[in-house]
């Protein structure tokens, strides 16, 4: 009886740990929702970081314009350069330093395109309007 | 003198205590037999010399075989022991949260340069072993120490593990780094690799919760493929299948491993290529090892229980994970965790 209180509690202080990081991470994003897309002599270019996870997780792009995926990293070695964007069947392992230029072809307006690193946990979305 | 409670297989009629406890009793070393219906045991009081309990029972098991018993030391019957999840549910809770704290820290930002030092290699291991890759690696490993603990084998298909992955990170480093070209598997390559990675994590896992018994009879899988009632193979299983696991990690989906191996291809040398992934491979060795040994703290048989059933536990929450992973990457399903 005494080892399940004790149980109990270490998974209880790992819990409240847990959900306390996890309450933090909303606001990040939204101070992540810079200003990462830009649109030069017709076509569409969104920046991304690739290091621990992408950022901005969130990205708003114009639809219907030939759109390049401009992928930064530095010192890059986990999951995130494993770059993975299923619905263009794409998968490379990005340079751990770098950048790296991928072309996406025109969304329809509503599309969500995500980028995944190759295990799937880190993503990151780009909304089309 | 000595008194034993063996199980009875085989005892279904009601005179049957009455014949097991004659033919006992009949045997000069043995005073006193009392047989149970309702537990499907039979208690003996006698002199055994200093045998074992395991060969009483088979001792006497020839005594009865002709009526159709078989004697043996522990019940058959299936004991799920759910009160072992009180314990095991809070531990699992527990290191789960503690493996989302790690990947809540951000312990990627510790690598601040772009070089890659071997130094830097050591340290992209360390950060590797208690990352997601520890849902992959970790899971095999965790699930592979206590299956063969199970077996009473704690070390050395341990040691044979590592030895395995030490010296094939090493061999393929270098092969990649002289050969200048990396092991693509591609996308469709990748969700199967996924794919059978949540499921062997899943069947393992849940073999080791010991609650379903119908999952044993799944175990064409990973460690006990071979078949371990021949002595031979039992040998190979527990020497050759570690080893094998160990070289295939090289290949199992790892962000940090592949970006490794990306380094070690540019650096166009047997030499260097395979010193990085060594010492890649030596940086998640502390976890791994942690991992691996883990069985090692298993004194009593109450414990035991509670070992398997969190170690069940974790190796089914990865293997869930990998699972979601796998159905994420292949865009059936939308990402439900982001880290």
């Amino acid at each position: 009886m005494k080892s399940t209180v004790i149980a109990i509690l270490i998974g209880a202080v790992f819990v409240s740990v847990a959900i306390m990081l996890s309450q933090q991470s909303p606001s990040t994003i939204a101070v992540e929702e810079v200003n990462n897309v830009t649109v030069v002599d017709g076509k569409q270019i969104v920046s991304i970081t690739a290091k621990g996870g992408y950022s901005p997780r969130i990205s708003k792009a114009k639809a219907d314009i030939p759109t390049t995926l401009k992928m930064t990293t530095n010192g890059t070695f986990d999951c995130s350069s494993a770059l993975t964007l299923p619905s263009i069947a794409y998968q490379e392992n990005l340079p751990s330093s770098g950048i790296t230029n991928i072309d996406i072809p025109a969304q329809k307006a509503g599309t969500t395109f995500e980028g995944l690193c190759s295990m799937g946990m880190q993503r990151f979305e780009i909304a089309f309007e | 003198m000595k008194t034993y409670t063996l199980h009875v297989s085989g005892m279904h009629c009601a005179s049957c205590p009455m014949l097991i406890e004659g033919e006992l009793i009949d045997q000069p070393n043995i005073m006193q037999a009392k047989a149970s219906l309702k537990h499907h045991s039979v208690e003996i009081t006698g002199e055994f010399e200093e045998k074992s309990l395991e060969e009483v029972a088979s001792d006497l098991t020839e005594i009865v075989r002709s009526h159709g018993y078989t004697l043996s030391p522990e019940k058959q019957k299936h004991d799920a022991k759910w009160s072992e999840f009180k314990i095991a549910i809070p531990l699992t809770v527990g290191f789960v949260a503690f493996f989302i704290i790690l990947q809540k820290l951000g312990l990627v930002n510790l690598v601040t340069t772009s070089e890659v030092s071997y130094g830097t290699a050591f340290l992209i291991g360390m950060i590797a072993s208690v990352s997601t890759c520890m849902a992959v690696v970790g899971g095999l490993v965790l699930s592979m120490s206590a299956n063969y603990a199970k077996e009473g084998d704690k070390i050395r298909p341990q040691l044979f593990f590592h030895i395995g992955r030490l010296v094939s990170f090493f061999v393929l480093g270098g092969v990649i780094g002289a050969l200048g070209s990396v092991f693509q598997i591609g996308v469709t390559g990748t969700i199967v690799l996924n794919f059978v990675v949540a499921f062997v994590l899943l069947i393992l896992g849940i073999n080791l919760l010991d609650v379903f018994p119908w999952v044993k009879k799944l175990q064409l899988t990973l460690p006990k493929f071979m078949g371990t009632h021949v002595h031979g193979l039992k040998q190979i299983n527990h020497t050759l299948t570690p080893v094998l696991i160990g070289v295939a990690t090289f290949f199992l989906p790892c962000g940090f491993t592949q970006s490794m191996q990306i380094y070690a291809l540019t650096t166009g040398s047997f030499i260097t290529g395979a010193l990085t992934m060594f010492v890649f491979a030596l940086g998640t060795l502390p976890v791994l090892a942690l991992l691996s040994f883990s069985s090692l703290t298993i004194h009593t048989k109450a414990r035991s229980g509670i070992f398997f059933k969190t170690a069940g536990l974790v190796v089914v929450f990865f293997g869930l994970f990998n699972l979601h992973n796998a159905l994420v990457i292949a865009g059936i399903i939308p990402s439900l965790i982001s880290f």
